[in-house]
């Protein structure tokens, strides 16, 4: 008898659970630190952070670890640790030019205002793998300069600044300060706030944002362009509260994200063809395609969300944790589902041949 | 958030300020999300067949797996509950155990194969064979709460159409179905007029179980974690599948074949196929103790 | 400009008016036949329509012509709930006794409407159809919709229906989408009336077909209108086809009403310069 109607299932799972365990935990090579992880596959830990919602690079590490490297199992087990914490408090809203910066790229303007860091990219780096450590030398990079690299610096002027001053910024800054939808108490569904499209997205997989991005530029059903990003940012921001006692604005620490603005050009016969428009990404950690992706379908929703289905799909598809759980469950039992289908395929063709 | 005024330092770190606010939490959720999550579902009971949206929780259990039906259960344990588990009518099913022992073990309660002896009912898939009463409650597992997805994908059009009770196109699809294959097709999941109102998904329960949700004694939850909805039918309420009046609701039909176990032929039997075709009870525990009887 | 007075009217339409854009109460006078033009050059608002009254009786067919443009669809689908009237008062003896301004129903109360009152004949049967449905499956959707739960019932209604408007009852069972122009509209014409509404729009309903198939789906439509009595409007830029199907027609430019009269004497004796300018194109 097969695993779908294992007897003894407890033995079953008790089984498959210790096999797991043991090869994992017990593999002849040397256990993997946290530290490992955190410090040498940094953008793994920062990605999982990303899918799941939750800054916490050591525990990040722990469900990496835990997970075998799969990013979903890592990301389930940081999910639902967090459904065990209780909500401590709101966080006091953080401007994204607080943000201390070790990288920031744009692409629009050749000298922007305010610092452009190449930082810490391997963007022009020859994609050349290295099959021994022998190579490891000092490429010629001062010490110096590589200090003042790391050295994060705040951020002054932004491209979507600059473009309003130029009056060439559709304006679409609210005057009112509505609560952001919060999609871990409510499912947000179309038609939704912004809010709620871009949390989500902010959690998203990144594979299925980047996915819906080029099936939306080049698939057949497509009809997105692609953006010019104003703003290519990765740094560090403070988590502030209030004091409970003194009311006052209290630093209780920092996480890093990847915030990016995409310049969205407008030809729409009901648009403002005189102007441009910005679509925004952000996410934990450093991942800036998924940032990138996130800006660029970001302001494609507010255009054409509606009609195109677009916010649909974002909304309700893009999680990581529904979609492969919802694929996966395919292998749990259904047989007596499939007893059904078998049942209603013999009586319509009972009716044919009665019929004939 | 307030100070424990009884503290005689003032906190000076995160952790001293929660510190008097963590507490065991009972059946896994804090308190705040079991009664989150209750509150949908005094909702749904009060709209039946209502889909009544709710801030899903991530489980330890993977969406699609019955993380709806385990928060619908964790929501309405309490201490002097008994749960029983099952998974395709099988207490067995690696899925049910798993379930199972989450509960237990985040709970203390006792767990038990055998319904007159449960106080919930979670299930993937069946109705237990045995009769229900108003000590029970029977929480199934739904993979897609939406009855109308085979016609219409948007979701702001499905809102629509259940707001204002305009599901003629679902009428046609059974009009069309039964034109072209001369029986309506529907096999699991069966969509049913609940209350003369709304038309729900019956998850994938087989047609053999929907007449138990007719005018039932007891209550049934219908949690789907993914979907971030949760539906009831009340006790005593009105459970019509949709069908022509002249084309009778036709349940599974077994041509006769029994139980190999029991010999029963009024149970739900799932087959073994093969030379030698079989037949056995889907509803184990109501099997073994027929057999046992 | 009188209208003619109706006894008993069905349909009582008063002061329908329909504009795009923004609101400006002087862009009124600054549009319409006058003006050769439904556009306010002021405020590039469009009044498609404004100040159309009529009744029509039961038994009565109505025509409204004009050139595209002209308003006359505007009104139908104001009239439908396909459109929302910018403002008016529409009432219908059939539904709540008269009562009720049906602009102004709700999504729910106005798809009652359209199952039970009132129905609609779409120049492209697309419209009017779910084109991946069956013939017969086109027909129980507002039988089903009004209530009716038996299958045998439901079929010979269909085949009677779809007999009365010749299409091929061998055809019953397939679907809309492989049938061509002229039996679509056969079929929408079919479904139109499977409830036995009291009243019938008909919009432009032979214009997308083949001459030679039109003039037999006008055929049918005419012996229809005698046969039910139904209370029905016809919209057509072709006076042909108005000439075959109304007694009375309204002619409307740039949104407004210009001429209301019985359709023989219009064409016989067209008044308003604009009528004599159709009246004399049809003739050639």
């Amino acid at each position: 008898m097969g695993y779908a109607a294992a007897r003894g299932g407890l033995n079953a799972i008790l089984t498959a659970e210790n096999l797991v365990r043991r090869l994992r935990d017990f593999d002849p090579s040397d256990r993997i630190e946290l530290d490992q992880f955190t410090g040498r596959l940094r953008l793994l830990v920062d990605r999982v952070m990303g899918e799941s919602g939750l800054w916490a690079p050591e525990l990040a590490a722990m469900a990496l670890r835990q997970g075998e490297g799969d990013i979903i199992e890592a990301v389930h087990l940081l999910r639902a640790y967090k459904s065990t914490l209780g909500r401590l408090d709101t966080a006091i809203p953080v401007h994204a030019n607080d943000m201390q910066l070790v990288r920031r790229v744009v692409p629009a303007f050749r000298e922007p205002g305010g610092p452009q860091i190449l930082g810490r990219s391997t963007d022009y780096t020859a994609r050349m793998l290295r099959t021994t450590d022998h190579d490891i030398i000092d490429n010629g990079a001062s010490t110096s300069a590589i200090e003042g690299v790391l050295k994060t610096r705040p951020s002054n002027s932004r491209m979507s600044d600059v473009l309003r001053d130029m009056d060439l910024l559709v304006d679409r800054r609210r005057t009112d300060d509505p609560e952001p939808f919060d999609i871990t108490r409510t499912p947000a569904k179309p038609p939704a706030p912004r809010s709620a499209l871009l949390s989500s997205m902010a959690r998203a997989e990144t594979g299925a944002l980047v996915n819906q991005w080029y099936r939306n530029i080049l698939g057949p059903d497509g009809y997105l362009h692609e953006v010019t990003l104003g703003e290519v940012r990765h740094g560090k921001l403070p988590i502030n509260v209030r004091h409970p006692m003194t009311g006052g604005s209290v630093n209780i620490g920092s996480f890093r994200a990847t915030e990016v603005e995409a310049i969205e050009d407008l030809n729409g016969s009901e648009e403002d063809r005189t102007r441009f428009d910005v679509g925004y990404g952000f996410c934990f950690g450093h991942n800036e395609r998924k940032a990138i992706a996130m800006a660029n379908l970001d302001i494609a929703c507010y255009r054409d969300g509606a009609k195109s289905g677009l916010e649909q799909s974002l909304l309700m598809t893009t999680d990581g944790l529904d979609s492969a759980g919802f694929l996966e469950h395919l292998k749990l039992p259904h047989y007596v589902t499939f007893r059904s289908m078998v049942e209603r395929k013999v009586a319509v063709r009972r009716v044919a041949d009665g019929s004939k | 958030m307030t100070l424990d005024t009884a503290s005689h330092t003032s906190p000076t770190t995160i952790a001293q300020l929660v510190g008097h606010r963590t507490t065991e939490t009972f059946a896994l959720l804090d308190e705040e999300s079991k009664r989150e999550i209750r509150r949908a579902l005094l909702q749904a009971v009060c709209i039946p067949g209502y889909q009544v949206p709710f801030g899903s929780r991530e489980m330890p259990v993977a969406r699609g797996w019955g993380s709806g039906g385990l928060q619908v259960t964790l929501a309405c344990v309490g201490v002097d509950d008994a749960v029983k588990v099952i998974d395709q009518g099988d207490d067995e099913g690696v899925n049910a155990v798993n379930l199972r022992r989450l509960v237990t073990m985040s709970t203390g309660i006792d767990e038990t194969t055998e319904v007159d002896e449960a106080t919930l009912i979670q299930s993937r898939h069946r109705i237990p064979e045995d009769d229900m009463n108003e000590n029970h409650i029977l929480i199934l597992q739904v993979p897609v709460p939406e009855p109308l997805r085979g016609i219409e994908r948007d979701i702001r059009e499905l809102a629509r159409m259940h707001a204002e009770a305009d599901y003629s196109r679902m009428w046609v699809s059974l009009y069309e179905d039964k034109v072209r294959n001369g029986v309506i097709t529907q096999s699991t999941g069966y969509p049913c007029l609940v209350a003369s109102r709304y038309i729900v998904a019956t998850t994938p329960i087989p047609r053999w179980d929907i007449p138990r949700l007719h005018q039932s004694k007891f209550l049934t939850l219908f949690g789907a974690g993914r979907e971030k909805r949760v539906y009831a039918i009340p006790p005593y309420t009105d459970v019509e599948p949709l069908t022509f009046e002249d084309v009778p609701f036709e349940v599974e039909s077994a041509d006769g074949a029994t139980c190999r176990l029991c010999g029963s032929s009024e149970s739900f039997l799932v087959e073994t196929p093969g030379k030698q075709e079989s037949w056995s009870c889907s509803d184990t525990a109501w099997c073994r103790r027929r057999r046992n009887a | 400009m009188t209208s003619i007075i109706v006894p008993s009217p069905i349909i009582q339409v008063r002061n329908l008016g329909k504009y795009y854009g923004n609101f400006d109460p002087a862009m009124i006078e600054r549009t319409g036949p006058e003006h050769g033009t439904a556009r306010d050059h002021v405020t590039a608002s469009i009044v498609a329509a404004w100040g159309v009254n009529f009744d029509v009786a039961a038994g009565e067919a109505l025509g409204i012509v004009g050139e595209s443009g002209s308003g006359k669809s505007t009104v139908l689908r104001c009239i439908a709930g396909d459109v929302a009237a910018s403002t008016g008062d529409v009432r219908l003896t059939p539904f709540a006794d008269g009562s009720v301004n049906i602009l102004d129903l709700d999504p729910s109360a106005r798809r009652q409407l359209r199952i039970n009152t009132l129905s609609v004949v779409y120049q492209d049967p697309a419209e009017g159809l779910a084109l991946g449905v069956t013939a017969g499956g086109n027909i129980a959707d507002p039988l089903t919709a009004s209530g009716w739960r038996n299958f045998g019932a439901i079929r010979d209604r269909a085949r009677e229906l779809l007999a009365r408007t010749e299409v091929p009852l061998d055809r019953m069972d397939d679907i809309v989408r492989n049938f061509s122009g002229g039996m679509r509209q056969r079929v929408q014409i079919a479904r139109a009336l499977a409830n036995k509404p009291p009243i019938l729009l008909l919009d432009e309903p032979t214009t997308g077909l083949d001459a030679s198939v039109a003039s037999g789906v006008l055929d049918l439509i005419r012996q229809l209108l005698e046969e039910l009595q139904v209370a029905a409007i016809v919209v057509s830029h072709d006076f042909g086809v108005i000439e075959m199907l109304t007694e009375r027609c309204l002619v409307m430019q740039h949104g407004r009403v210009v001429e209301d009269a019985l359709t023989d004497q219009l064409l016989e004796d067209p008044h308003h310069p604009y009528s004599q300018k159709l009246v004399a194109a049809a003739r050639t």
